[in-house]
């Protein structure tokens, strides 16, 4: 059994009258990719933002790499590389700056991050336009600096809210060849997606949440033998659909 | 039209009343701009009635078109601004050109709320500066509506044009430099006027009955709105008519026509104007240095510093005040001598001002990339250094320059320039410790330009705040130039000025280090 590097115990996170996530527990191994599945608003990103110390949980807890998130925050954040659902970046900083600011953030020694720093705007097809201001780049290019921001520090866990969105095909499955990577040299990578066939083709678990609470877990296999299904998308509208949905249906 | 222009008027009014996470900070807001309005409707009221006791008629007859000329050029600075965050760089903007409404209702829609929100100033600021000169020189009671009628709609005529001053630079000048552009423009142009203005001007002597402003310039708007406030609180109802008559004229003839220029700009070509040009590569990866996390956050809050214009709005108006001062005293009157106390008083207003902006934007500048300060390795110390290091160091450093021409002005020496400046970094510290504090509490991630944070009643309590601790020591200053006279007085008041900026940065840090540490995005 491989170790847990990401281990969450009934995490709970109230709005008020509102539970967002409700005792929500499940853990994610070294060398695995874990998808975080539901519909909007099931809480996915509230989850993220709970593991990434966005966000304090209301109760139960949360370790990344053995550190809580709560108690340890800073030994925490050093551990994880995080991609938001929005690409949001400093638009007055260029790409070169921006990932300077993150790589002494982490404490990265000048030369590794140098190093990094270039490989990585090789890799993304972003050398050519390092030099100019962020809030002049496109969605999916802003989409890559992040990417670029995540990886820099080469951590153990990622996390990735939508990481696909905005990216060109190229750039996709570049992402996608990275993170298998990244899950075969023992890296931890949680990240939500809408998009079912990613989530099939990609991720070696996944779980389904559904208003805050998760309603499936397990590997594909197991998910299309407990809903007897075959496709995820069959299985997620299963598990997910609403009164409403299939009102949108009839009238489609 | 209407409906569209209701609707966003709606907007607005509930995106100012969820900016505040409790109502309870809402309604303190709110009682302290009843507090501003109350303070200068009654201090225009008792120096009115005092000018007017003793006749000193020209005065009274020349300061209205002089505050509404200083409300003008505030304006200016103002609303360039807010007819960019408006117009253009409105994040709802181009949703609402692709769905089908015609672009006219859009601009109109846009303008009546910039209006609206420029009336908040007019009914915080002028409102009661208007209804105590009035009152003060024992108007008669038609001349209150009619006042309040051409006070309303100055702000309009102002905004239609500066709207149009705007969307016809974007035309021409690129997008990322028209910003530049605008702000510069709404910097220089003022202050040359008001220096040029009062530059000539000889130290004013003699009695008060004798004693005037200049005459202000006959065609600015603020003139017009000034001479319908003497004219009307000297009972002539014919020239106040003919003023209100000119006011609402200009104002229904320059706002259609501003906004049929606007929309025409925008139905010629949305796209055009809003692409960036490209920049070549010109740094290089192998250059950098290693610094430590808020070293690295602070050296960041830098670069946005020197590429956001609208930055700098705060310190430019600072300076500007200072020019205010220096041109102010050569036409200053024996009834408030300048001692070395009222000066320092004078430039910690300055102080107060200058890191008002600074300190109660440092959070909120984050915007949307907030998340990096909470998903990344900063302990809350590393963060509320960089902020501190980063308001402060700007402040610090226009106040220094302000107040060195300052005592270079006002002829101090050595010792009490020395003092000036003390108190002053010392106001200008509470200050940012003040904006800091609000800041970390109420943090205002969404908006459309930097300058959209401080919108409304958002920066009362800390300028009220500033204000406060200001007062306090004046009044110490004052005490000790009382009790002990001399040089020892100002050193005295000075240290026990130290002594509660100390303190009140002390808690002011400690509460926004907590409500760092206790951030969610």
């Amino acid at each position: 059994m491989a170790v847990p590097l990401i281990e969450v115990e009934s995490l709970t996170k109230r709005f008020g009258a509102t539970v967002a996530v409700n005792q929500v527990s499940f853990s994610v191994a070294a060398g695995e990719i874990f998808g975080f599945l539901g519909p909007n608003g099931a809480g996915k990103t509230t989850t993220i933002k709970m593991l990434t110390g966005l966000a304090r949980p209301t109760s139960g807890r949360a370790r990344l790499s053995g550190f809580d998130v709560v108690r340890q925050p800073l030994q925490a954040k050093r551990t994880f590389g995080y991609v938001p659902d929005e690409p949001q970046v400093y638009g007055k900083l260029t790409a070169i700056e921006f990932l300077n600011f993150v790589g002494d953030v982490f404490e990265m020694k000048p030369e590794r991050k140098a190093r990094r720093i270039d490989e990585l705007l090789r890799r993304f097809g972003l050398d050519a336009d390092a030099g100019n201001l962020l809030g002049g780049y496109s969605h999916g290019m802003k989409q890559k600096v992040m990417l670029c921001a995540a990886l820099l520090h080469d951590p153990k866990i990622y996390f990735l809210d939508e990481p696909t969105v905005g990216l060109d095909p190229r750039s996709a499955k570049l992402l996608k060849g990275i993170l298998r990577d990244i899950a075969d040299a023992g890296g931890a990578i949680m990240m939500s997606t809408h998009i079912m066939e990613i989530a099939q083709a990609l991720c070696d678990r996944i779980a389904i949440l559904d208003r805050g609470r998760i309603v499936a877990l397990g590997t594909v296999q197991e998910l299309q033998a407990l809903q007897g299904r075959q496709s995820l998308e069959d299985i997620f509208l299963a598990l997910t659909g609403t009164t409403g949905e299939r009102d949108l249906t009839s009238i489609m | 039209m209407l409906w569209l222009t209701g609707a966003m008027l709606v907007q607005r009014w509930l995106a100012s009343r969820r900016d505040w996470s409790t109502r309870t900070f809402y309604l303190v807001a709110l009682g302290a701009g009843g507090f501003l309005f109350c303070f200068i409707l009654f201090g225009t009221f008792v120096g009115a009635r005092t000018l007017y006791d003793d006749h000193a008629d020209k005065l009274l007859a020349s300061i209205p078109a002089w505050a509404f000329l200083i409300y003008l050029f505030t304006d200016i600075f103002i609303a360039f601004g807010q007819a960019l965050g408006d117009l253009y760089l409105a994040s709802d903007m181009q949703q609402l050109l692709a769905m089908p409404l015609r672009t006219s209702s859009i601009v109109v829609a846009k303008f009546v709320g910039g209006v609206v929100q420029n009336e908040v100033y007019v009914v915080a600021f002028l409102v009661p500066f208007v209804v105590g000169f009035l009152a003060g020189t024992r108007a008669p009671w038609w001349s209150y509506p009619l006042c309040l009628i051409g006070v309303i709609v100055f702000p309009a005529m102002l905004y239609a044009a500066l709207s149009c001053v705007t969307i016809l630079t974007l035309r021409y000048v690129p997008s990322r430099h028209a910003k530049e552009f605008l702000w510069l423009l709404g910097a220089i142009v003022p202050t040359t006027f008001w220096v040029l203005s009062f530059s000539g001007i000889a130290k004013a002597s003699g009695d008060l009955s004798t004693l005037r402003l200049p005459d202000a310039p006959q065609w600015l708007p603020s003139t017009w709105v000034g001479s319908l406030v003497v004219s009307s609180s000297l009972g002539a109802a014919a020239a106040s008519a003919m003023w209100l008559a000119l006011l609402l004229f200009v104002t229904l003839v320059a706002c259609p026509t501003g906004l049929a220029f606007i929309s025409l700009a925008f139905e010629e070509g949305w796209t055009d104007a809003v692409t960036v040009e490209r920049r070549s590569v010109s740094e290089r990866v192998h250059a950098m240095r290693q610094e430590r996390p808020w070293l690295a956050l602070l050296r960041k809050d830098l670069f946005v510093l020197l590429r956001t214009p609208q930055l700098w709005f705060s310190h430019i108006t600072s300076l500007g005040f200072v020019g205010y001062l220096l041109v102010g005293h050569r036409a200053g009157t024996s009834l408030l001598p300048l001692t070395e106390q009222l000066a320092m008083v004078q430039m910690g207003f300055v102080a107060v001002l200058a890191g008002l902006n600074p300190g109660m934007t440092a959070i909120s500048l984050e915007h949307g990339a907030a998340w990096m300060l909470k998903a990344m390795p900063f302990r809350p110390i590393d963060i509320l250094r960089a902020k501190l290091a980063g308001t402060l160091g700007q402040t610090v450093f226009v106040v220094a320059f302000g107040a060195a021409a300052l005592a270079y002005g006002y002829g101090l020496h050595l010792f009490n320039t020395t003092m000036l400046l003390l108190f002053a970094l010392l106001m200008a510290a509470c200050s940012v410790c003040c904006g800091l504090v609000f800041d970390t509490t109420f943090p205002a991630f969404q908006w459309d330009n930097p300058n959209a944070i401080n919108r409304g009643v958002r920066m009362i309590i800390p300028f009220l705040s500033g204000v406060v601790v200001l007062m306090f020591c004046a009044a110490l200053l004052g005490s000790m130039r009382v009790l002990v006279h001399g040089e020892r007085a100002v050193v005295i008041g000075v240290a026990l000025s130290a002594l509660t900026v100390a303190w009140v940065a002390h808690r002011t840090l400690q509460r926004a280090l907590r409500n760092i540490a206790l951030l969610e995005i």
